[in-house]
């Protein structure tokens, strides 16, 4: 730090202090993540540029290989397979996070209006299922959506689905198997913001405002924002690379961005590739968090958005 | 007249969802009383897979490692987490765009990436200097690395919803910084800090791939073993081991209902 | 109060610093397929050597050979992968040649298994079990099923049920190969993409559930979510005999267009952490009658000729032991490398996101 040169002042002092008390609340957490995941993950980013050896591992010289075949080039000509993989993975994060805000925001918000001494109580219902193991819950959906259960029965008798084939494995039993895993990670965020909501500004914008939609708009909505946006984040991250539940549940057909990468490394099959594709996750991911937080900021957010 | 509309149909939706939590598990409960061992028809009612359970101490070792990674990593990111979160606010007006890159990168990064570096990490490592074997030490230092980052956002965004005059009338409250932390910081986050934790906790538990890649051949944790039973078709004893967990965890609920009563009285 | 926090902190870091440093002169880490191991033979074991052992599992080859790479291979000191495996596991190093001379036992096995074609003289593996892998169905939805891929293939021959094919790409795209009358076992480019293109038609049919592992697949035909599949042999009688009304209607058959055999063999890591166990622990399994009651428990044929006598009847016939014209169709998966390798992976991968 360069306050060393500076002439002791009452300014500068506190300048010290306040950098050393960042120093102190942030250094270790910040170190604790270069150590264990920046160097480590440098290093495999750095595969990324190697050639492919026999075996799947990667070798030396340097080579941008891996990227080719990303793009689709490989020994059979370009294909359209793993273009297809990254538009899917897309559409399935936009459809689960939606729906996973579609129903957390209303439940954050009757948690906040019900007695406090049943706050505790009501997230811990929430979050309890996700204790459970995500197979052991997925198996569950399993059994619930599979040919021949009341449900599927259900779906068959409205004519929803073809006769014989049941729920799952299917797209829809994807995305409800996403919507359950992730709901208590929006729903702890979201509660989080409705909890210390300034009721005072909600009322005066009931006064103000003719219709409760405008005065929701206007009143309550900006404040719950950082705590929504906080929970796309946690929610949107995680189900782009997922790849568990699309296994289970959707029969493994449609491949995901999470399978395509996984298969590189837990198939010792091109570990390159994988990296190349893990870098794609990335920029796919950081293009998103920007997005979010432009529309943060054009909704009003301002400073308090952190993303 | 209006409003009560409202809050009777949000309420229908709270019970609805809430259905929507624990059908999945209802089920994976009622077959773990299932008399025979299979995972399609309910042909009964028997105890034997818990008799089992009792005697598989593969299950009941790895489920010891899966609650002991979870106590321990959730507590070591909850005091790190909550340092970073706490240095977020107050040095935000300051350009910390490094800090917040670091902190999305455990985040951002996909499991199977994060597992495989972290493994090729900790090998390297103890091959130079026979420290950091994999184990449930390694696992530790990879679940507080991806929880970190969440106990410090949920910190945070409390922080930033205070009223910022509260930490002006702390200063006058309270002489010395350590009292101010103990009267004024703590209770006030106190409600993001058991989100943290809960969020840290359930993260850990439910994590399949990063523990995979990190473990060593002594410290499998449930889900580790689990994923191997797949090959079998789930086996009614893990049912059984999930059905003990739900009820585990509806105790806790239990007895902290009973302690915010007694408080409330 | 800041002393004892630090005093907490400090033995935490020590706690995970030292996490390992302890000897294991006594343990052995096993590395298998789930469940594939009779609990029983683990204590014999340990009560004969006063040993510990510790098993670990995998459910797929690939999981196996990822795991090995990213340093398992000084963490483990067996290992039991499928025959295809085998030559990838040599040439990459992370096995270590076997010492005869302290596996007596090794002469108990079969001699086509003494000397595979995977691993000549048997000079790294030792065979665990052998079994095949064959369409199983339901044979009230077919009950006259062709004894062919086309079950599976074929869309007028099962127009509207839902079937699954299975989770790893090399078995699926030799059964495509089968069916187009390449032969199970074929590996040049041009057959390997007209099976591709199957596959890929297969998976877009409307009745196709899914790709999935053997073992789930009997569960799901037994749930009726699909009512055709591949599945192997001795799980499929396991199930059978455990809960014989539920798998009743199930049959199992070996497609006339030919289908895989495998071996899985135990092999030593090549920095295990204690060897001299490992040709111990090898000895043991080869022994006549832990070799009987390895296969008594697991329903697979045993590779291991002393342990005959010893055998339940159920694995003296079909579908534990093919009948003769059966076992003239099965063949090995082949093992690949180099381009053919990459090659397959391609079509794999995009079977898989088409």
């Amino acid at each position: 730090m360069s306050y060393a040169g500076v002439t002791p002042s009452a300014r500068s002092r506190a300048m010290v202090r306040e950098s050393r008390h960042l120093l102190f609340t942030v250094a270790p957490g910040a170190i604790w993540i270069v150590i264990f995941l920046v160097l480590p993950s440098a290093y495999l980013m750095g595969v990324a540029f190697m050639t492919n050896g026999p075996y799947g591992l990667p070798e030396m010289p340097l080579s941008l290989g891996s990227f080719e075949r990303l793009a689709g080039f490989g020994f059979l000509g370009w294909s359209p397979g793993n273009l297809y993989t990254l538009l899917r993975s897309l559409w399935q994060t936009l459809v689960s996070t939606g729906l996973v805000v579609l129903v957390a925001y209303p439940i954050a918000y009757y948690i906040s209006t019900c007695r406090e001494r049943w706050r505790p109580i009501m997230l811990l219902l929430v979050v309890v299922p996700s204790w459970t193991n995500q197979v052991i819950r997925t198996f569950g959906w399993m059994n619930l959506l599979a040919p021949g259960t009341p449900l599927s029965s259900l779906a068959e008798g409205l004519g929803l689905i073809a006769p014989n084939m049941g729920l799952y494995p299917s797209n829809f039993a994807v995305t409800l198997g996403l919507v359950y895993n992730f709901l208590p990670f929006m729903v702890l965020p979201l509660y989080a913001a409705f909890e210390k909501l300034d009721t005072a500004q909600v009322e005066a914008a009931q006064d103000l405002y003719a219709s409760p939609v405008r005065a929701f708009w206007h009143a309550v909505f900006p404040q719950t924002l950082p705590g929504l946006l906080a929970g796309v984040v946690l929610v949107a991250i995680p189900a782009f690379g997922m790849y568990v539940i699309p296994e289970l549940l959707g029969g493994g057909k449609g491949m995901m961005l999470g399978n395509l990468v996984a298969n590189q490394f837990s198939g010792g099959a091109n570990w390159p590739l994988g990296a190349a594709g893990a870098i794609l996750m990335l920029i796919a991911t950081f293009i998103g968090l920007y997005a979010m937080r432009r529309i943060g900021k054009r909704l009003g957010g301002g400073e308090e958005v952190v993303i | 007249m209006r409003k009560r509309t409202l809050k009777r149909s949000l309420t229908g939706f709270w019970w609805f969802t809430l259905a929507f939590l624990y059908l999945p598990l209802a089920v994976v409960a009622l077959f773990s009383f299932n008399a025979s061992n299979s995972a399609a028809r309910f042909t009964g009612f028997s105890w034997r897979w818990y008799e089992r359970l009792l005697g598989n101490e593969e299950i009941l070792s790895a489920f010891a490692n899966s609650m002991g990674l979870a106590i321990v990593s959730s507590t070591v990111a909850l005091v790190v987490g909550c340092l970073i979160g706490y240095g977020m606010y107050r040095h935000r007006h300051r350009k910390l765009g490094w800090l917040i890159v670091l902190i999305y990168l455990p985040i951002v990064l996909p499991d199977i990436v994060f597992g495989i570096s972290e493994m090729a990490f900790f090998v390297q490592v103890h091959r130079l200097t026979g420290f950091l074997q994999p184990g449930l030490g390694t696992m530790i230092i990879a679940h507080v690395t991806f929880q970190i980052p969440f106990v410090a956002l949920i910190v945070y965004s409390r922080f930033v919803g205070l009223d910022p005059t509260l930490f002006e009338a702390a200063k006058d409250l309270y002489a010395t910084p350590i009292k101010r932390v103990i009267h004024f910081m703590l209770p006030t986050i106190k409600p993001a800090l058991i989100s943290a934790f809960f969020l840290s906790f359930t993260l850990s538990v439910d994590d399949f791939v990063i523990s995979f890649f990190t473990a060593g051949p002594e410290s499998a944790t449930l889900p580790i073993y689990i994923w191997g039973a797949i090959k079998k078709g789930i086996s009614p004893e893990i049912n059984a081991i999930a059905t003990l967990m739900i009820a585990a965890v509806a105790i806790v609920a239990a007895i902290s209902l009973i302690f915010s009563r007694r408080r409330q009285a | 109060m800041t002393i004892n926090k630090s005093a907490l902190a400090l033995s935490i870091g020590a706690a995970l610093l030292a996490g390992g440093a302890q000897a294991q002169e006594n343990k052995l880490y096993l590395f298998n397929w789930t469940e594939y191991m009779d609990p029983e033979i683990i204590e014999a074991f340990e009560a004969k050597h006063d040993v510990e052992v510790v098993q670990n599992y995998f459910n797929s080859l690939p999981e196996m050979l990822s795991k090995l790479q990213a340093g398992g291979v000084s963490q483990y000191d067996i290992i039991v992968p499928s025959n295809y495996y085998v030559p990838r596991l040599i040439k990459t190093g992370l096995v270590q040649p076997l010492d005869k001379s302290k596996i007596p036992n090794f002469d108990n096995l079969m001699e086509q298994f003494k000397d595979p074609t995977f691993d000549p003289g048997g000079e790294y593996s030792a065979a665990y079990q052998w079994g095949t892998t064959g369409v199983v169905y339901n044979s009230e939805t077919f009950p006259d099923a062709p004894k062919s891929w086309s079950l599976l293939f074929d869309p007028e021959v099962n127009p509207d049920h839902p079937f699954a094919l299975m989770g790893d790409g090399q078995v699926n795209l030799g059964g495509a190969c089968a069916y187009l009358g390449h032969g199970y076992d074929c590996t040049d480019p041009e057959g390997w993409k007209e099976a591709a293109r199957l596959l890929i038609e297969t998976k877009n049919r409307e009745t196709f559930s899914g790709f999935s592992d053997g073992t789930p697949q009997l569960q799901q035909l037994a749930r009726g979510v699909t009512h055709a599949g591949l599945t192997y042999n001795g799980d499929y009688l396991y199930f059978k005999e455990e809960d014989p009304d539920t798998f009743a209607s199930l049959e199992f058959m070996i497609p006339d267009e030919g289908a895989e055999m495998w071996v899985d063999s135990m092999m030593i890591t090549a920095e295990a952490p204690n060897p001299d166990l490992a040709h111990q622990f090898i000895d043991f399994i080869l022994d006549a009658e832990v070799g009987a009651q390895l296969s008594n428990f697991n329903y697979y044929a045993s590779p291991n000729a002393a342990a005959e006598p010893y055998l339940d009847e159920v694995l003296t016939q079909p579908p534990v032991q093919p009948s003769e014209a059966d076992m003239e169709r099965l063949r090995f998966t082949p093992s690949l490398e180099g381009e053919s390798l990459q090659v397959f992976q391609q079509l794999w991968s995009e079977v898989q996101s088409r």
